[in-house]
């Protein structure tokens, strides 16, 4: 089996109850809140942590596996990490700091790969410098410089991103776009960060708690979670409940009864009429009406509705809209600025939306929790 | 760092400091002479005599009687044992630690010693530091430690005979041995002590303040023996025969000693 | 100036450096990274000549290993000669003194060395002998230094210890700060203020370096 596989379960002190495969020249993201354990995946794999029960396999070595006691240690892997913080030797220079993974090579090769690698990561005229002396985003590709010149198996990166400013980082997606295609090897990514797996992932485990709660590609997770909590967690935000009324295969679509409002929305006949659902619709697959142009009669789930209140954060205002009917949940959305100054978007003002039936998606019903804060 | 070579060089020092002076001293018969601390000068002198004679070379080690018997049953490598009272020689034969019962190479004396600028006069028969007791000059009085020091309890047995021991305790200061005795005696800490006769005599000593032998009446007689340990060497025992000729007993003379056949 | 028995100290600072080298870095290293649940009673046995008046360490150091001893006995039948008041003696009681003073430091050198960048090591194929050499070491050598220059002055300094183990033999066991006592009560105060002074100066040097070492340990990695 080519590729990475692992399993790893513990109850305590951190519980992990995951599976995840990743093949060659993929890229996993791991993508939960802090806590949910991704760290102590991505450390199991690379051998840094022992749970009390696993399996790692890789292009069918196998790397650690309870069940037959096995478990080659760290040095012996060849895994590439690049830890959050970078972690780098803070007595040797940027080319000594690549050169420490390149033991295999005879000493007299090493410095010359070396520099080749910096180069690679765009490093050139650098190598000679500590990290003391280099910017966070230099460090950064200094350790990813590093983790590859051990010519691993497969790429641990943990949060290599979050450190770095809004402007550096996106030239390191678009630098590490460019050196994925020459790597060969299963790359597992750790963030917190959904836009970032959106952007890099070709696939995707949502965790918490060590659980996962969904896996598969990214878009998939974030237009159809397979439930609330995952839903909550990539961060749509209009959930609501309503119960299924039926199915109409012939025109692709099923009913709901929300709140005994009428709502058409995709057609998913998983679900036996009757039952209680929770559907959501992404931000970006609802039309709000400009008040002036009245909205065309056969757009989808025409809904009325009056702004609670409106938040101006730079170019986009975060709209809140209170629904006429019985459902008291509100709904968010963001409105280009200028759109809502150009409409005069105000508190307690009517406004219309179109909500795109092939959007809505459907989950098993929230149980009742706490309110969102 | 920390290079191969660098390791070999290190354990080249440290086989050769390891290995260096104890093969000196073993080629060399040094013996090493346990000597009561009132001997400090006197015997000092009789081994550069002894030098300068036989070309042969001793090491002293100086201390307290007690505390050498003491290490001579732990087998301390002493080859000659110089006390200050010949019992403790007498109890080390008993008990199989020396060649023989030893024999007797001095008889001592002690003195009352006031520093330089005391309130004490250096009175031998103790009447004046009676009345310093009384009248509350005296404050702190030095000897050596009774329990393992012979010219302590010499100097316990005179304050005892002057009736003095039991007003005299709260205000003494004792010394590891006689020398710091003396040390203590002469320094302005205290008003005063009770020393060896043979450290008084020595012009560092004298330098430093007044002294006056107290009558032998008042104590039991120092006799001080020596003998030879098990492990005496041909060093050792010509070391030991030196000290009763007539060269050393001038020595000894000189220090105030008396010597074994003569009146004091 | 007693230049056997100033020789005779440099001797037992040097070899109980050189014995305590191996010993600290290994033990202090272990220290640092474990998390084992008895580590604070071994911390504090460690610790335990730092508190213990010297008598007493010397005390149950003669029990230990002197002539009665199951150790001592040993000690006499394989070389022929005792423990006690030997050079050999005051060298094994001058280890185990200053097991504090080199393990300490070091300790607190390689817990200083943040766990990713010895992870960082493991991923790059180093085994852990490889790491100490080549990461932890360079990272941790000023605690190192601290705790070889702390042992090396205290020993020259160790004075009721090696009176009670070592006896007073000169060229034996008759170190400089024996020797120093034994001048004042042979009221040679020249002899014994030119080796106090001696002993001033090198106690002087060793607290600067270690002030100046412990200053880099921060700097390395900050």
């Amino acid at each position: 089996m080519h590729g990475l596989a692992f399993t790893f379960r513990q109850d305590a002190p951190i519980p992990l109850e995951v599976d995840g495969r990743c093949a060659p020249g993929e890229l996993l993201a791991l993508v939960g809140p802090s806590g949910s354990g991704k760290t102590t995946i991505l450390r199991s794999i690379a051998g840094l942590y022992r749970p009390a029960s696993g399996r790692v396999a890789i292009n069918g070595e196998v790397w650690q596996d309870t069940a037959s006691r096995t478990f080659v240690r760290t040095w012996q892997r060849r895994v590439g990490l690049v830890p959050q913080n970078y972690a780098l030797f803070p007595h040797m220079t940027a080319r000594a700091n690549v050169a420490a993974s390149l033991g295999d090579l005879p000493t007299s090769r090493r410095a010359s790969r070396a520099t080749e690698l910096l180069s690679l990561v765009n490093l050139e005229g650098l190598e000679d410098r500590r990290p003391a002396e280099l910017s966070g985003g230099q460090q950064q590709r200094v350790a990813v410089a590093r983790a590859l010149a051990r010519d691993p198996k497969v790429l641990l990166l943990d949060e290599p991103f979050s450190a770095v400013d809004k402007g550096t980082r996106s030239r390191l997606y678009q630098e590490l776009a460019g050196i994925r295609s020459r790597l060969l090897m299963p790359i597992v990514l750790v963030t917190h960060d959904l836009d970032e797996a959106l952007m890099l992932a070709d696939n995707m485990c949502l965790l918490q708690r060590g659980r996962i709660l969904q896996h598969g590609k990214p878009l998939d997770l974030l237009h159809r979670p397979a439930t609330v909590e995952a839903a909550r967690l990539v961060g749509q935000r209009n959930i609501f409940p309503a119960r299924v009324v039926g199915h109409d295969a012939a025109r692709g679509l099923t009913r709901l009864d929300w709140r005994e409002r009428p709502l058409d929305v995709a057609h998913q006949p998983q679900w036996a009429p009757g039952t209680d659902v929770a559907w959501l619709i992404p931000s970006s697959k609802i039309v709000l009406h400009a008040p002036k142009e009245p909205p065309r009669e056969d757009s989808d789930n025409l809904v009325a509705g009056t702004v609670a209140s409106h938040v101006v954060l730079g170019s986009t205002t975060i709209t809140t809209i209170a629904f006429d009917g019985r459902e008291t949940r509100t709904l968010q959305i963001d409105v280009p600025t200028l759109a809502a100054e150009r409409n005069r978007l105000g508190v307690g003002q009517r406004v219309s939306l179109s909500l795109l039936a092939s959007a809505i998606h459907l989950m098993p019903a929230a149980r009742p929790r706490s309110p969102a804060p | 760092m920390l290079s191969r070579r660098r390791l070999v060089v290190l354990s080249g020092i440290v086989s050769f400091m390891a290995l260096a002076p104890s093969a000196a001293h073993a080629r060399t018969d040094e013996p090493v002479i346990a000597a009561a601390s009132d001997l400090q000068f006197a015997l000092t002198e009789v081994a550069e005599a002894f030098k300068s004679q036989t070309g042969r070379s001793v090491r002293l080690a100086f201390g307290s009687s007690g505390n050498f018997a003491r290490q001579i049953r732990q087998n301390a490598p002493f080859q000659v044992f110089f006390s200050a009272n010949e019992d403790f020689i007498k109890d080390l034969a008993k008990d199989g630690f020396m060649r023989d019962a030893g024999e007797l190479y001095a008889i001592g004396r002690i003195v009352l010693i006031v520093p330089k600028g005391s309130p004490l006069q250096a009175d031998g028969t103790l009447a004046d530091l009676k009345a310093a007791l009384a009248d509350g000059r005296l404050k702190k009085f030095a000897i050596a430690n009774p329990e393992h020091a012979p010219y302590g309890t010499r100097a316990e047995e005179a304050l005892r005979t002057a009736g003095l021991w039991d007003a005299i305790k709260p205000k003494l200061v004792f010394g590891e041995n006689v020398s710091q005795a003396a040390q203590f005696a002469t320094s302005a800490d205290t008003q005063g002590g009770i020393i060896a006769y043979s450290l008084a005599l020595a012009p560092k000593v004298a330098a430093l303040g007044s002294y006056e032998l107290i009558p032998a009446e008042m104590h039991k007689p120092l006799r001080q023996g020596m003998g030879l340990t098990k492990t005496a060497g041909a060093t050792a025992i010509a070391f030991y025969d030196f000290a009763k000729t007539p060269a050393a007993r001038t020595i000894f003379r000189k220090f105030g000693f008396v010597l074994p056949g003569e009146a004091s | 100036m007693d230049w056997p028995a100033l020789w005779l100290s440099l001797k037992l600072g040097m070899l109980t450096v050189l014995i305590l080298l191996p010993l600290g870095v290994l033990a202090g290293r272990w220290l640092a990274y474990s998390r084992m649940r008895g580590k604070v009673l071994i911390e504090a046995v460690v610790a335990l000549p730092l508190v213990l008046p010297p008598t007493v360490f010397g005390y149950y150091l003669m029990v230990a290993f002197g002539g009665g001893s199951p150790i001592g006995q040993v000690w006499q039948a394989t070389f022929g000669h005792q423990l006690v008041f030997t050079f050999e003696g005051l060298l094994l009681a001058s280890v185990i003194f200053n097991i504090p003073f080199a393990i300490q430091p070091t300790q607190r050198s390689f817990e200083a060395i943040p766990p990713e960048v010895r992870e960082a090591a493991s991923c790059c194929g180093m085994t852990p002998w490889q790491s100490l050499l080549r990461v932890e070491l360079p990272l941790a050598w000023p605690g190192v230094l601290t705790a070889m220059v702390l042992s090396f002055a205290h020993t020259l300094g160790e004075f009721g210890i090696v009176l009670m183990v070592g006896g007073s033999i000169p060229g034996e066991t008759k170190t400089v700060a024996i020797s120093i006592y034994d001048r004042v009560q042979a009221f040679d105060d020249a002899g014994a203020a030119q080796m106090s002074a001696l002993l001033l100066v090198i106690s002087l040097v060793a607290i600067t370096l270690t002030f100046a070492a412990s200053r880099r340990i921060g700097r390395r990695l900050g």
